[in-house]
């Protein structure tokens, strides 16, 4: 037997079309990783790469950490912090904050340097990775609310 | 963390410098107390001085109104994110008390122009940071130019 016949007759063709998938598929897998290895690459030549990956984790943790207030307002910053809020009314979403900063300065707000700090602090300010800032309605109301700095005050009492 | 150590070893920028070039370069920085207010520098005049934060919280302003808050130990504020050509581009408010280190400007450009393996370290880790904090004030075609700030 030979030929065709015998092709048919051992499974032949079956086998070649197994053969040629796991070449073919061994072939792009190969091509896959040769073009990926620059980055491996790039990681093996540059360490410092990998050591940014995990300060940049710690530095995103400790933002989150910070997006809810851990202090106690006084009253009298409360009453600095709505003030603010009303000099944002009249900025853009994404706005400048050394111009806020300005504005909080003509308006004579109260030490507005302390108190801006306490803003970015509480992530009520945030930025937007641009060099501008964006302010945080829910957590303004959140962290000026009595209820929720009674709570604070009890919390830090125990 | 009081010390130029550790605020060098807490640094990103600087903590992969092998100690002998730590041991150089920290004597070239000097203390400096920070209080609420304090203005560290002012666009315009001309850059004496780098900074690296110890303590406390700074607003970096810049001139087209874009700006960066830096309250870890160990941000490093210099080059893109301070000066061009030799002059302040941004002004320093310090918005709490707290405490840097400033290195003069030209000791620490000299530093990074050394053809040692600090000093290309520490440019690229510069490179990171500022990706991580400022990526808006990367200035691609300066790369590797340290005497243009």
């Amino acid at each position: 037997m030979y030929g065709l016949e015998a092709i048919n007759a051992n499974n032949g063709w079956a086998t070649s079309v197994v053969g040629i998938t796991i070449v073919f598929s061994g072939l792009v897998v190969l091509s896959l990783v040769i073009s990926q290895l620059y980055k491996a690459l790039d990681l093996y030549e540059n360490p410092q790469k990998i050591r940014d990956w995990f300060s940049r984790a710690k530095r995103s943790d400790k933002f989150l950490e910070t997006e809810v207030p851990l202090f106690v307002l006084t009253e009298e910053q409360k009453e600095i912090i709505k003030q603010f809020a009303l000099l944002v009314r009249t900025l853009e979403d994404h706005f400048s904050l050394p111009r806020l900063f300005e504005l909080a300065q003509i308006s004579g707000v109260k030490n507005f340097h302390s108190n801006l700090n306490i803003l970015l602090k509480s992530a009520i300010i945030f930025p937007d990775k641009e060099g501008f800032f964006c302010w945080d309605q829910d957590m303004y109301i959140k962290t000026i609310s009595n209820r929720n700095s009674l709570k604070k005050m009890e919390d830090n009492r125990k | 963390m009081s010390s130029i150590s550790d605020v060098l070893e807490k640094s990103i920028i600087f903590n992969s410098l092998e100690d002998t070039d730590l041991q150089r370069i920290a004597p070239m920085f000097e203390k400096w107390e920070l209080h609420t207010g304090d203005i560290l520098t002012t666009a315009g005049n001309t850059a004496q001085y780098f900074f690296i934060l110890g303590k406390g919280t700074l607003l970096l302003a810049m001139k087209d109104g874009r700006s960066v808050v830096l309250d870890a130990p160990g941000d490093f504020v210099a080059m893109e994110l301070l000066s061009d050509r030799g002059m302040y581009k941004t002004t320093i408010t310090a918005l709490e008390d707290g405490m840097a280190f400033v290195i003069p400007r030209k000791v620490f450009l000299d530093f990074i122009q050394e053809d040692t393996p600090g000093a290309a370290a520490i440019m690229q880790a510069w490179q990171g940071f500022l990706d991580q904090v400022a990526a808006f004030a990367k200035q691609i075609e300066v790369i590797n130019v340290p005497t243009i700030f």
